[in-house]
């Protein structure tokens, strides 16, 4: 890059403020990646419980399911899950941690009441209802996982981001500003060099021809006084 | 935009979460999963109605690496394994990338 730039006086002030700037992007990115870094840390706990509880959901629902089906059989388990009219949903809304938008989900409709289900009470057993409840407070926790792990992954990818330019800044940019910055300076100092240089060589050739002016001037104005005496001889 | 949450696995594996009420199950026999879980899965990401989803963690290697790379970024809908435990879904490795850690070593 050094090589691209012009030594220039001009430049210099221009890489200088380039310089000024991309070490405050740098600072005010860095504390960005830090607290983002924070944020995450607190986020991770609470999804680090959130999948506890889901695995001890998803073994407990197994576990119930499985005895369900052993006591009544896959077909009436199958058809009181058929029988189901009443949806769980979901509702998407945002909020702003730090810049990063990450999901907030509501969720209606996950448990329901004996009479909600639809296969009625008195086709099926307490097994299934049993199953049933289970899956539900599992569904509940997996919309809570779904939240705090997309929340997590939002933010996994902004400090990525973040971290990049950073990186890109300390690494790539900022040196190459200063290598330029170093090129410039190095030339203009050695311009100044040959500048004196330069001038010292004008002033000393000027001296010299002075000095030769009035020499001459000196040898003419010696030969002329000279010469009545020669045209006396 | 109320979304649901939709399920994909083995019947065995859906059957419980029909009985919670989930309507979107995209049954995928065992036995056929190297072959359809892939289209059932871009099917799944490909619905806008859909939320969430929810996949068993040992499903996950029936994946193609195109799809399982987009199964498991993807944000809308977002992906929920079972059984895998913390930082499963990619989520471990993510973290390895991001912070430079293995935060979800216990």
């Amino acid at each position: 890059m050094a090589q691209d730039v012009k030594p220039t006086r001009k430049e210099l002030m221009e890489i200088d403020d380039r310089i000024e700037l991309s070490e405050r992007g740098h600072d005010t990115l860095e504390q960005k990646r830090d607290g983002l870094i924070m944020e995450f840390m607190d986020i991770l706990d609470q999804a680090k419980d959130v999948r506890e509880q889901v695995d001890e959901n998803y073994e407990t629902a197994q576990r119930k399911l499985d005895l369900a089906r052993a006591m009544e059989g896959d077909i009436a388990v199958r058809g009181a899950a058929s029988a189901l009219d009443e949806h769980p949903e979901i509702t998407i809304q945002s909020k702003n941690i730090m810049g990063v938008v990450v999901p907030q989900i509501e969720s209606s409709g996950v448990k329901k009441d004996l009479d909600q289900r639809g296969y009625g009470v008195m086709g099926t057993s307490a097994r299934i209802d049993e199953a049933a409840d289970a899956y539900e407070e599992l569904l509940e926790s997996i919309i809570l996982a779904a939240e705090v792990e997309t929340a997590m992954k939002e933010m996994l990818e902004e400090i990525e981001t973040t971290k990049r330019r950073v990186n890109a800044l300390e690494f790539k940019l900022l040196p190459e500003l200063n290598e330029a910055k170093d090129y410039i300076e190095q030339k203009l100092e050695e311009q100044e060099r040959e500048e004196i240089f330069r001038l010292k060589k004008i002033k000393a050739k000027k001296e010299e021809e002075e000095r030769a002016a009035v020499e001459e001037e000196a040898e003419t104005s010696g030969s002329t006084t000279e010469e009545p005496i020669t045209a006396d001889d | 935009m109320s979304r649901e949450v939709a399920v994909i696995g083995s019947p065995e594996f859906t059957t419980g979460f029909r009985l919670a009420g989930v309507r979107k199950c995209e049954n995928v026999p065992d036995d056929e999963k190297p072959t359809d879980l892939d289209d059932a899965v871009t099917r799944t990401l490909e619905d806008e109605d859909v939320g969430i989803v929810v996949l068993r963690d040992e499903d996950m290697e029936y994946l193609s690496r195109s799809v399982r790379e987009a199964v498991e970024t993807s944000v809308e809908p977002t992906l929920v394994t079972l059984g895998g435990g913390a930082g499963s879904g990619g989520l471990r490795e993510q973290i390895k990338r991001a912070i430079g850690i293995d935060l979800m070593d216990e």
